[in-house]
């Protein structure tokens, strides 16, 4: 886990987070702060996050800590990143199956980087659901 | 990342908060092995939620409005501290109602569970429901299942309510191998077409719609473009009467604008189609201005120009929708373009105002037109000094030898030898011209060589004829009344003379000219009727007919002079007709000239030695005259002459009237030798007898005549008037002696009847006026009697039975009018004399009545109405009006001063 991203502790927060902000998109990792997965892409996150302050803005969840979310979005796996823009939850065609969110763990930055910006474009035009500029098909996770 | 932490992350949540509510989150399910898919929190959380947050905020509040007072005591207590005292008060109520429920708890559950049964049993849930279907369910096996059918969806609800996507379909090669065959084709037949048609992708793996389209826009274009165009392909639309239909399409309000885009797009097709086609361009360009856009006509007609620069009417329809000043520019282009039109050059000449300008211009047409004939006539028109149009005119007449109208407007111009020479030229040069014949007789007459113009008029049919320009019979006599309306009489004249006997039967002829002269007459060609006649008299000198026509149009518009003459003429050609000398003598004598008409008559004598009425208009034109020894003379030898009855009485009346009773008498002895059957004569010798007084003679000389002519009614009124001097007693026997001789006669009745009330025998009247009215029920004058007979106040049921009786009667009529007038209703009776006149014209009482009460209860106006209608009637018949007009006494009056004798009588 990365201390120096926002942790979120309530639903009340998440969903003042998700409604706060007008202009960026608002990335949140749900998953368990100690969880070996998540601690990776809570790296790549943090490395990520000062490059694409522009665009989005970056919270942890921890799902036991906050479960009022594990029923709706379906948190079951072991880390999941979800993008939501001005309280709108923006899905992304990865070629995965599961348009609503990237349920494992992306180690590479520019690839995080790219899928940022390409929901960030698509969400600026209105759109609902981008597709993603690489397809992750090949890759089954489940 | 460091200095971005929002200040929420800091702040409390508030308590029961559900998480996701507040921003109206939504959930997903992806799959649904995933643990228990639920999108959102439940209804039940949410409510028990916003419960929970509620009865907190009532606790906070500590209101409960179920306890309250009913009479509004909310405030009584509500700011009192809640004490000890309180609390223990609760505690206690609380105890008591605990108590209370313990109390007969098990039967109240009891009663609640069969209530809850009941009502399970009344509402079973739907699962329960299908419970022993569902037990059936199990033997289905895995293919059972999956061959469901789907149900679909019946409503069709869902499908109308999503809004229409666009779809996009890939198209089938069917559809792509038949467009391209169908461009094919048309290419196959559209060689001659200037673009040809491009063939879609042959590959088809594409589909261009853009291409389709085009190619359904060109095989339009093409199919119009073979309508247009004969050479390609025989078609059955006619392109010029359609472009003409479509030129007479005129928008008459806005309803037409769907029709002018339509024509617009239809005009745009041929345009393009065949843009060579002029009047394609000018009824584009006529649809434009009709819709009121003058500048997309005139930029459409410009291209026209560009187009069909051979085409006049292009040029023309450019000219007129421009203004003058852009239109000189056109109209050079034009001719630049055209140099041969004249049309273009006469519309060149029209636009220049100055007459210079004019000139030059044609001038300039007719370097390029020597032989145009219109552009002559104006380039002389333009010349205003006579010797300038001559040298024109000459030398038009060189360069366009067949043209009639040069010819003679040089020969106008030029003086009398050269006309002539001219016209002798233009004869020459043109041998079947008659207008060159008529302007040469024209020129004679102007000259006033009068015999030579029916010279040259035979000459000219003959050579006509020779050389088979020769019109026809009506074009000549066309031909003569334009002379006569333009003045020349004796051209017209000489025409007629040639020409009235051209190509006619000897049958017909003579009603063919006499209908040529009414036509004449009609259309005022006095001049030509005169001709007319003049040659048929010459045909036909014997006929009385035309002789009397020929004097009617003299009278009609000729002086007394011509009249005479042509008399003169009629009674030398046909000295037998009667009526032609009375009508010679009677214009004579209207002029006064008493000698002349005598002459007149004595020379008519000569001729018709027995004629009784030449005989009588001699001795009236003496009588009148007062020469009444000639009048005698006169009658003297017409005795021995003609010696007719009429003779006979007219110069016993003579004698009468020049009061020389005993020569009357001995001339009646002699008449009545040769006449005894003759009534009138037996009248007059007891009229004279009783002028003498000598009653017992007159007697017998009615008596005589009464035996010889017993049906001679005057006669025994006569008898009866004269008896009724002596005795009423033996009138009535006179009366019945006629009356058996002449049965229903309506004068012998009325006589006796005023006899009777002359001498007061009203009884006898009213037994005579019936019998009467029996005997001859149609006798308005003895209506007239009965209803004057009754009291005023039965008139008019008489009247009215009259009326049924003898309905349009004239003396009736009068009568009844006679009555109203006397009731003061003279609206009334002035139309029932206008009835009663209209009924019998001839009638002089009726005009009488009329008049005295016209003078009486009429204006000037009307007066003087009734004065000229009762001299155009020139009534002669009546009850009462013989009596004036006969009387010996009146023999010279006038019929008005008749009238007003008439009227002082009655």
């Amino acid at each position: 886990m990365s201390y120096f991203l926002p942790h979120l502790h309530s639903g009340w927060h998440v969903d003042q987070a998700i409604l706060s902000e007008q202009e960026r998109l608002v990335v949140i990792r749900f998953g368990r702060d100690h969880d070996e997965e998540c601690i990776k892409q809570d790296e790549v996150l943090y490395r990520i996050a000062e490059k694409v302050v522009n665009m989005a803005v970056i919270y942890l969840v921890d799902i036991d800590e906050v479960p009022d979310f594990n029923k709706m979005y379906e948190l079951y796996d072991r880390t999941t990143i979800m993008f939501f823009y001005r309280n709108k939850h923006m899905m992304i065609d990865l070629g995965t199956g599961n348009n609503n969110k990237i349920n494992w763990p992306l180690e590479d930055k520019q690839e995080m980087i790219d899928i940022i910006e390409t929901i960030f474009r698509g969400a600026r035009k209105g759109k609902g659901l981008v597709i993603s500029p690489k397809d992750y098909s090949t890759r089954h996770r489940y | 990342m460091a200095n971005f932490y929002p200040d929420f992350l800091n702040m409390q949540p508030p308590p029961n908060y559900v998480a996701g509510l507040g921003r109206g989150a939504t959930g997903f399910t992806t799959r649904s092995d995933l643990g228990p898919a639920q999108e959102l929190p439940s209804q039940e959380s949410i409510k028990a939620a916003i419960e929970q947050r509620k009865s907190e905020i009532e606790e906070e509040e500590d209101i409960d409005p179920r306890y309250q007072d009913p009479d509004n005591e909310v405030a009584l207590f509500a700011t009192a501290p809640y004490d000890h005292e309180d609390e223990e008060a609760d505690k206690i109520y609380q105890s008591v109602e605990e108590h209370l429920s313990k109390r007969r708890k098990s039967q109240r559950e009891k009663q609640e569970q069969l209530q809850k049964e009941k009502y399970e049993k009344e509402n079973p849930k739907v699962s329960s429901q299908f419970a022993d279907l569902k037990r059936g369910l199990s033997t289905l096996t895995d293919e059972d299942w999956n061959n469901i059918p789907e149900p679909g969806d019946l409503t069709r609800k869902k499908r109308t309510k999503q809004p229409r996507r666009e779809r996009f379909y890939a198209t089938s090669d069917f559809v792509l191998a038949s467009a391209r065959n169908e461009n094919q084709a048309i290419s196959n037949f559209a060689v001659d077409t200037q673009a040809g048609t491009e063939t879609p992708d042959m590959n088809g793996t594409k589909t261009n719609f853009v291409e389709i389209g085009a190619a359904r826009d060109k095989v339009l274009g093409i199919k119009l473009a073979q309508a247009s165009s004969n050479l390609t392909s025989p078609s059955t639309i006619d392109p010029k009467g359609y472009l003409t239909s479509l030129n007479s399409m005129v928008p008459k309000n806005a309803n037409d604008l769907g029709d002018i885009r339509k024509a617009r797009k239809l005009l745009q097709s041929v345009i393009e189609t065949n843009p060579k086609h002029a009047s394609g361009w000018v009824a584009a360009a006529r649809l434009e201005e009709v819709a009121n856009k003058l500048s997309q006509a005139q930029s459409l007609i410009l291209k026209g120009c560009e187009n069909c620069s051979r085409s006049e009417d292009v040029w023309l329809e450019a000219i007129r929708l421009h203004p003058a000043a852009e239109a000189k520019v056109i109209i050079a282009n034009a001719v630049k373009k055209l140099p041969k039109s004249v049309t273009l050059w006469l519309e060149a000449e029209k636009l220049e105002n100055q007459a210079q300008h004019k000139k030059r211009i044609i001038k300039k047409a007719l370097e390029f037109n020597p032989t145009s004939v219109s552009l002559w006539k104006e380039a002389v028109n333009l010349e205003e000094e006579v010797d300038n149009a001559r040298i024109l005119l000459a030398r038009a007449v060189e360069l366009i030898p067949m043209s009639i109208d040069l010819w003679l407007a040089l020969a106008r111009l030029e003086t009398y030898e050269n006309a002539k020479k001219v016209l002798n030229k233009a004869r020459q040069t043109i041998r079947t011209s008659h207008e060159v014949w008529i302007a040469a007789a024209r020129l004679e007459e102007q000259q006033g060589n009068v015999s030579r113009v029916e010279k040259i008029m035979a000459r000219g049919v003959s050579e006509l004829q020779a050389t088979g320009g020769m019109l026809q019979r009506d074009q000549w006599l066309s031909e003569a009344e334009k002379c006569e309306t333009e003045g020349a009489v004796i051209t017209a004249q000489a025409i007629i003379n040639t020409c009235l006997g051209v190509g006619l039967d000897e049958e017909d002829q003579f009603d063919t000219w006499l209908d040529d002269a009414q036509s004449f007459i009609a259309r005022k060609c006095i001049d030509c009727a005169r001709a007319v006649f003049a040659f048929s008299l010459r045909v036909y000198p014997k006929s009385e007919k035309l002789w009397l026509r020929a004097v009617e149009l003299e009278k009609l518009y000729g002086t007394t002079e011509s009249v005479c003459s042509i008399l003169e003429k009629a009674v030398e050609s046909c000295p037998k007709a009667e009526i032609l000398w009375l009508l010679y003598a009677k214009e004579r004598k209207n002029v006064n000239d008493i000698a002349g008409a005598r002459n007149i008559l004595g020379r008519a004598f000569e001729y018709n030695s027995n004629s009784e009425e030449i005989w009588l208009a001699a001795v009236r034109i003496e009588f009148v005259n007062n020469e009444n020894e000639r009048a005698r003379k006169l009658l003297a030898r017409a005795r021995i002459e003609s010696g007719t009855e009429r003779i006979w009485t007219k110069s016993i009346s003579l004698e009468r009237i020049l009061d020389e009773k005993d020569r009357a008498l001995q001339l009646l002895e002699n008449a009545l030798k040769i006449y005894p059957h003759y009534d009138k004569l037996y009248m007059m010798k007891g009229q004279i007898f009783e002028d003498k007084e000598q009653i017992e003679l007159a007697r017998d000389a009615y008596l005589a005549g009464t035996k010889v002519c017993p049906y001679s009614i005057p006669l025994w009124l006569l008898l009866a008037k004269l008896e009724e001097k002596q005795s009423v007693i033996r009138a009535r026997v006179v009366f019945d002696r006629a009356k058996v001789k002449n049965p229903k006669n309506e004068f012998l009745w009325l006589e006796l009847i005023k006899m009777e009330l002359r001498a007061g025998n009203i009884s006898q009247v009213r037994a005579a006026l019936a019998k009467a009215l029996q005997e001859c029920p149609s006798s308005g004058l003895l209506w007239t009697e009965a209803i004057w007979l009754e009291p005023r106040a039965q008139r008019k049921t008489r009247a009215t039975d009259a009326l049924r009786k003898c309905e349009g009667n004239a003396h009736l009529l009068c009568t009844i009018a006679r009555m109203l007038w006397l009731e003061k209703k003279a609206d009334k009776a002035r139309s029932w004399f206008l009835k009663a006149v209209k009924a019998d014209q001839d009638n002089g009482d009726v005009w009488c009545w009329f008049y005295k009460y016209s003078l009486e209860a009429g204006n000037e106006d009307q007066q003087k109405e009734v004065l000229t209608s009762f001299e155009t009637a020139d009534p002669h018949h009546g009850y009462f009006w013989p009596s004036i007009t006969k009387d010996i006494k009146n023999s010279r009056k006038t019929p008005q001063e008749l009238l007003h004798l008439a009227i002082n009588v009655l």
